[in-house]
């Protein structure tokens, strides 16, 4: 058992001047369920195959345990990979796939034949142990690449969006299947993908990458509840979180009529930075429906009404306002599922107090409050 | 309905039955004919004798030595080929020191092993007659005698020159077969090596336990191909090899005793009835490769 370590660890592509990965820096506790997400290209996943030694470390190092292993072979490392097509031996039995390192390793038949009847135990795979992969629904193969990943007991387990291959469902349910099975068995394991929410969910803590540089790295409340940047306040929650730049004028970011007003933290930070506008940020959640009359409030224009049961998010439009730049945005706000409003309705929304976020129209980065 | 569809299908179908009919079927019928008369090229009505040109086939010991030395070649020539063009096309693809990928230079090297192929085997013979010189002024002589050896008959002894043949024939096939495996290569999934060099394979076990099995069907037909190759042997032989098949017919193979038969001493019964026999032969061969080499299909 081991932790990850990269430090500045960076690959450049040949034939490119952009690092896919930019000096990343990043400590996986030992035990750790980490989550590498991003959107495509943000070099998620060629920090995973790094690690896995699938490709090469054009500066830094990746350390697994005390051990470097910036240069090393993959099959030096311990460490067991599941990939997005599974990548399953078309030619060997699932036992045979699920046993082929221990083979490899020479290890003797019987412990081959005990391990991987525990794994095929532990996955509910024991009946089709003499099947060939291509005889196995895309879930049961799933299933299979985790087993073989069990079998070795690594020091690490990498996946590579191991989920994106399966229905809606089924992702749904092997999400919670893959993340108890982690903590049951404690194994270091560093996860790509690039759905949010798989990354909320399953993640003991989550990094953010973008263009090949790490964003933030965080539990998934703390990166939710405190984006160290508009990339990272936009790109975790869903709906996401609504972001606009305003003007500043006399300590309060001007809404068109609504003024939200500025600490004095907040407002020593943009004068630092010599910046008269303020990106504002709020959840969906952080807004309610009040009445007519509300001074905090500001009307907007439904346009669609999302309901799912539990929830229901309003998209609408600011409404009295001349501003192209303000009639071109959607304000996203979650309203009571058992009342909607309708669709063409005109609502007056509000902004909990407390619960905007400021960032930097300069930088991007969030503001003191 | 029906009666259009078939007319439909049999439109599509006459012209090219048509072309097999003249020019594969007919040939074939009158070759097993011509076997059976005693016809010299000259006369317009051979004589029918049955199968008395097989008869004396049997006793016919050149004729068996051919025989014999398609047989070697039938084995050793496949086997030499596929197990070289395997090796290259594995380093080129997969055995590189970085990552998943070919040595340095594999593109260079894929296109100079094609070279042999784009040769025609008249010139490669007669270019190989010239590495293959007694003296010390052979090619490969030269080194030999360089390391203060005595110089060796590649072609003019007997024990040797087959070997020789032998040499000549896998060089030249090689180079197709490094890119017919390459490109069998290139068809498996990048992840299933990375998996299995994850797993802990070393490149010895990639190859046999991960590329073989997954390129067994483009082997198999590799294998056929040149199983008939090797049965088909002539013009090497013919051009290189001293007296056509020599000397003393250590090297010579069916084809060669055909053309031999045919066309130097005009026994074209006698020799229509070897090309029987070889036709055999080519399709023994051919349901027996065929039979031994299936396995269940890789599918991925």
């Amino acid at each position: 058992m081991a932790g990850v370590l990269y430090e500045e660890a960076t690959r450049v592509y040949p034939g490119s001047d952009r690092p896919a990965v930019d000096a990343l820096d990043l400590d996986v506790h030992d035990g750790e369920f980490l989550v590498l997400v991003g959107p495509s290209g943000c070099g998620k996943s060629t920090s995973l195959r790094m690690l896995a030694g699938l490709e090469r470390v054009d500066g830094g190092r990746i350390a697994i345990g005390d051990r470097d292993v910036t240069h090393l072979p993959p099959r030096d490392r311990d460490i067991a990979m599941v990939f997005q097509n599974y990548a399953l031996y078309p030619h060997m039995s699932v036992a045979d796939n699920m046993g082929f390192a221990l083979r490899v390793m020479k290890a003797p038949r019987e412990e081959i034949a005990r391990r991987v009847r525990e794994a095929a135990r532990l996955l509910d795979l024991e009946e089709f142990l003499d099947r060939k992969p291509k005889a196995l629904s895309g879930g049961q193969r799933q299933r299979v690449a985790m087993g073989r990943a069990i079998v070795r007991e690594p020091k690490v387990f990498l996946m590579d969006e191991p989920l994106s291959n399966l229905d809606a469902k089924l992702r749904v349910q092997t999400r919670t299947q893959i993340a108890a099975l982690q903590r049951r068995l404690g194994v270091t394991t560093v996860y790509v993908t690039h759905d949010q929410v798989e990354a909320m969910t399953m993640g003991d803590r989550v990094a953010v990458l973008k263009d090949g540089v790490l964003q933030q790295v965080d539990t998934p409340l703390h990166l939710y509840q405190h984006p160290a940047n508009v990339f990272v306040a936009d790109f975790i929650g869903s709906p996401s979180m609504n972001l606009a730049e305003y003007p500043v004028v006399a300590d309060e970011a001007v809404l068109g009529e609504l003024r939200v007003p500025l600490s004095r933290e907040t407002l020593k930070a943009l004068q630092d930075e010599g910046g008269d506008r303020v990106i504002l940020g709020f959840r969906p959640e952080a807004v309610e429906v009040v009445g007519e009359g509300e001074p905090a409030g500001f009307p907007v224009t439904v346009t669609v009404v999302e309901e799912l049961g539990s929830d229901a998010f309003l998209y609408g439009q600011y409404a009295d306002t001349a501003d192209p730049a303000r009639l071109a945005q959607t304000v996203i706000a979650r309203v009571d599922p058992a009342d909607p409003p309708a669709k063409g309705e005109r609502v007056r929304l509000r902004i909990q107090p407390g619960k905007e976020r400021l960032f930097s129209a300069v930088t991007g980065r969030r503001l003191p409050t | 309905m029906r009666y259009h569809r078939a007319r439909f299908v049999a439109g599509f179908l006459a012209l090219p039955v048509l072309l097999y009919v003249v020019y594969v079927i007919a040939p074939y019928a009158q070759a097993f004919y011509i076997a059976m008369t005693n016809w010299r090229g000259v006369s317009a009505t051979p004589q029918f004798i049955g199968l008395e040109n097989f008869r004396r086939l049997l006793d016919d010991s050149v004729f068996w030595r051919a025989v014999a030395h398609n047989g070697v070649l039938l084995v050793l020539m496949p086997v030499l080929t596929i197990g070289i063009a395997l090796f290259f096309a594995f380093l080129l693809n997969v055995g590189g020191t970085s990552g998943v990928a070919g040595i340095r230079g594999a593109r260079f090297y894929r296109v100079v092993f094609f070279f042999p192929q784009v040769l025609a085997v008249a010139i490669v013979a007669v270019l190989f007659q010239q590495v293959f010189q007694p003296r010390g002024n052979g090619m490969l002589n030269s080194v030999v005698t360089a390391l203060g050896l005595e110089p060796i008959g590649f072609l003019s002894n007997p024990d040797i020159a087959l070997w020789s043949v032998l040499g000549v024939l896998v060089w030249q096939a090689v180079g197709f077969y490094v890119v017919l495996f390459s490109a069998g290569m290139a068809s498996i999934p990048r992840d299933m090596f990375e998996a299995a060099s994850i797993d802990g394979a070393g490149r010895v076990q990639l190859f046999f336990r991960v590329t073989l099995p997954l390129l067994w069907d483009t082997i198999q037909v590799g294998w056929v191909y040149l199983g008939i190759a090797a049965l088909d042997v002539f013009a090497v032989v013919w051009v290189m090899t001293a007296e056509h098949g020599g000397p003393d017919s250590s090297t010579t193979v069916m084809a060669a005793e055909i053309y031999r038969n045919a066309f130097q001493y005009f026994r074209f019964g006698y020799a229509s009835a070897m090309g029987v026999v070889l036709f055999f032969f080519t399709v023994g061969f051919a349901v027996v490769a065929l039979r031994l080499s299936r396995r269940e299909r890789v599918e991925f």
